[in-house]
């Protein structure tokens, strides 16, 4: 018993795992945020409701937030932590299957990807439905098809989000939910981090 | 170090608040801003002094956001930089002592002995932690001080802090045997 008293309470929490903040508040309102506005248009409201139109421009305003953030930006929140670059999102997936556990502090390099996606999505769908609205594209064929399309691809994109955060927490052991909610990444031991 | 938890944890709900002000203030900016632009496009209003004011009004709001977000980065900035410190000031304590317990020659129950002194155990927590006689943790003690050269608990815990406080950054056991 005393053994796992050794050097007491710096070596005993690293024993346990470290917590390292990696996502700031703004982040994860941001994130939570766009979550209540796409849940709000697609269960909610009514698509031809004011509401439908005002949800989408909170959500337009909230990714735009976080493209700024990306740019001047907390280290992790940062554009040049997870760079859109599909080699290195293979190399990770190459690493995986040789069950490398190293934990990336930001997005993996795989998960980067789905964050752009996700982004590039929610931009569409917000012009295509800003569009709609205008004089000039309104009743217009192609601009609906575009929104609904890139809905339904919204709707593929979080479901892959939702299973790819599950894997990672089965396979990495951090707790990334909790994370984006108080910010913290907790790292198991021995865990290269990168 | 609870003074430095609670510094983070003032910053932490600093930030928070930060947060939550930069994307109320980012919605009203962009309402603003679409407001001024439909103004301007509608050719109307250029000629009152209503929408010069709207313009600069929403031009401030977008200059705050923007400072904002730069004062949350340097206290997210401070937090990380404050837990890192944190960590590492736990860390290398707990270097020091790995590396005077060996350079001493402490028997691994001396070492459990010694780290439950320095932790601000008494002789008697110690033995009933240990489930030993309070006997055998004097002894014990006593060897340790002696091994270490000290006269005295306080004289025990200044070794370590003069070797904190020398602050030539992070000796290793190297150094110590030097």
């Amino acid at each position: 018993m005393l053994r796992e008293h050794h050097l007491g309470s710096g070596r005993d929490s690293a024993r346990s795992g470290k917590t390292i903040q990696v996502w700031d508040p703004l982040v994860r309102l941001i994130h939570w945020g766009v979550v209540l506005m796409v849940v709000i248009n697609a269960a909610i409201v009514a698509k031809d409701s004011p509401l439908h139109l005002w949800a989408g421009y909170t959500m337009l305003v909230l990714v735009g937030v976080r493209l700024l953030w990306g740019v001047i930006g907390t280290r992790p929140a940062r554009f040049a932590a997870f760079p859109p670059n599909p080699f290195r999102a293979l190399d990770y997936v190459k690493k995986m299957r040789r069950s490398d556990k190293t934990v990336h502090l930001s997005h993996n390099p795989l998960g980067a990807l789905m964050v752009y996606n996700i982004w590039t999505t929610l931009l569409v769908i917000a012009t295509t439905g800003y569009m709609m609205g205008t004089i000039r594209f309104f009743g217009v064929v192609w601009v609906e098809r575009a929104h609904e399309l890139a809905y339904d691809w919204l709707l593929v994109s979080i479901a892959a989000h939702i299973l790819g955060v599950a894997f990672d927490i089965w396979r990495s052991g951090v707790p990334l939910v909790q994370a984006m909610i108080h910010g913290g990444k907790r790292i198991p031991n021995d865990t290269p981090v990168e | 170090m609870k003074n430095g938890l609670q510094l983070s944890r003032n910053d932490r709900r600093r930030a928070a608040t930060l947060a939550v002000i930069i994307l109320v203030q980012a919605l009203c900016a962009a309402f603003f801003f679409s407001d001024v632009v439909s103004d301007f496009k509608s050719d109307k209003y250029l000629s009152e002094v209503h929408f010069y004011m709207e313009a600069i009004a929403t031009l401030v709001l977008i200059a705050g956001v923007v400072f904002l977000m730069i004062e949350l980065r340097k206290i997210m900035a401070r937090v990380e930089q404050l837990d890192r410190g944190l960590r590492g000031a736990r860390g290398e304590m707990a270097e020091i002592i790995d590396a005077f317990f060996e350079e001493w020659d402490l028997t691994p129950s001396e070492k459990d002995v010694g780290l439950l002194i320095l932790k601000g155990f008494d002789n008697e927590a110690i033995s009933q932690l240990r489930g030993t006689a309070a006997g055998t943790v004097r002894a014990q003690s006593t060897r340790i001080y002696s091994k270490a050269g000290v006269e005295s608990r306080a004289q025990l815990f200044s070794v370590f802090l003069d070797e904190l406080l020398a602050g030539e950054g992070r000796q290793d056991g190297a150094d110590l045997k030097a």
